[in-house]
């Protein structure tokens, strides 16, 4: 009766339970921007305190999992598609800290299933100090590359008016390429008017430092981890959503430039 | 000179912070960012303008954000976050945006110019930013992620 209760397979949860559980632990893991290395360290962690085997595909908008029994024949593959939400540290910081968590026994399966829960609903930030910290941080790269305290302010109005539009279009549910190439106009537009009424000494730093709140810094940093660990289908795929977005960029502030009539130098 | 590293240190502490905002990181993790952020882009700035150092852009880089990989990675288990959550952030300030948006503009002005002369400078104009801006962003990537890949245990152990 006591060897019973000590064996983990009855006791513990299923395959089917740690495989659904774990399948969509991924899918907010990778859909929050956490790299490919990450995930499966993370996964793999959690299947051995279950005391389950686990293989993992990751493509660039499903996970698959496979979860077994070591020395079972039966498995379980649960396919699930990669969350839609905006980057978030959090999540991913949290998730992290989850995993450690149940690898060290301090949460059992239900309370890490409540915990998961929690972390992906909970994650709230307030969008006026981001609206705020953001048009101060590209006001402060302007700096960086040069500009005076005019291409400064500048910078910093047309950030300000180019993001509130974002979270705007964003909270509306309009398609990001949209939303970046209308933002990138606004902001360029906004930029152009150093030039126009040539105010500053430095107005072309002005209309290039106006858009660079756009640039999917984070997508090209964590393609090229994906890159560095051999997960090339990943990485491409990130890069290429990088580059599209890029590409959004240039057409709003291009279509800006033949508006305002403002030249590149 | 010292004033001047000190207003590229506050400058770019600022601007990592608020480029941190939009991939929401835990609070906590603002401070590692500004600190890391303006330690590695002062190191860039004294390596390109110091009076015996003045190096290129390309170089101080790779430098720069090998030292910021390296701090990142034996922050990231004080400020208990992923290395990535320090990192990612603390590396935007050096993006060399100016030199992306010279090289977008070089391609838009060569093909409006048909004359070869203008062409040619444009064209020049172009390829010159464009390779300067990829060298810089490999030198960056590959400069601060190595050190995530070499101390591997360090890194994922952080969120422990």
């Amino acid at each position: 009766m006591i060897t019973v209760m000590n064996s983990e397979c009855e006791c513990g949860p299923s395959c089917g339970e740690v495989s659904r559980f774990l399948s969509d632990y991924s899918a907010w893991l990778l859909g929050s921007g956490a790299t490919c290395i990450r995930l499966e360290k993370n996964v793999s962690r959690m299947a051995r305190a279950y005391g389950k085997e686990v293989e993992i595909t990751i493509m660039p908008r499903h996970v698959h999992l496979s979860i077994w029994d070591k020395g079972s024949t039966e498995m379980v593959t649960t396919i699930a598609s990669v969350r839609h939400c905006a980057i978030s540290f959090n999540i991913n910081t949290r998730l992290s800290e989850l995993s450690w968590e149940v690898a060290d026994g301090k949460v059992d399966f239900q309370e890490a299933r409540r915990r998961f829960d929690e972390i992906v609903t909970g994650d709230r930030q307030s969008k006026w100090l981001v609206l705020l910290l953001v048009s101060l941080a590209n006001a402060s790269f302007c700096r960086l590359f040069g500009g005076d305290v005019t291409a400064m302010i500048v910078v910093g109005v047309a950030t300000l008016a180019g993001y509130y539009l974002k979270q705007q279009m964003l909270e509306r549910h309009v398609d990001i390429r949209v939303v970046v190439i209308a933002c990138s106009f606004v902001s360029a537009v906004l930029g152009a008017t150093d030039i126009l009424f040539s105010i500053g000494e430095t107005p072309t730093i002005a209309l290039g430092t106006s858009v660079l709140y756009l640039v999917p810094g984070i997508p090209f940093l964590n393609s090229f981890s994906d890159m560095l660990y051999r997960h090339y289908v990943c990485s491409f795929s990130r890069f290429i959503d990088a580059v599209v977005l890029t590409s959004c960029l240039s057409i709003g502030l291009c279509a800006a430039m033949l508006l305002m009539n403002v030249g590149m130098f | 000179m010292f004033l001047q590293i000190l207003q590229d240190a506050l400058f770019a502490a600022i601007a990592a912070i608020g480029f941190a905002a939009i991939s929401r990181p835990p609070r906590r993790a603002y401070a590692y960012c500004a600190l890391i952020a303006a330690v590695g882009h002062s190191l860039r700035f004294v390596l390109m303008n110091g009076q015996c150092v003045g190096m290129n852009i390309m170089a101080a880089t790779l430098i720069a954000s090998f030292v910021v990989g390296t701090l990142a990675v034996f922050l990231s288990p004080v400020a208990r976050t992923p290395a990535e959550t320090c990192l990612f952030p603390a590396l935007l300030p050096m993006i060399p945006g100016i030199y992306a948006y010279r090289a977008f503009g070089g391609l838009a002005m060569c093909v409006l110019n048909e004359r070869q002369e203008q062409f040619d400078y444009y064209f020049y104009l172009f390829a010159h930013n464009s390779l300067t801006c990829g060298c810089i962003l490999l030198g960056m990537v590959i400069g601060a992620t190595i050190p995530i890949f070499i101390f591997k245990k360090v890194s994922f152990q952080a969120t422990r």
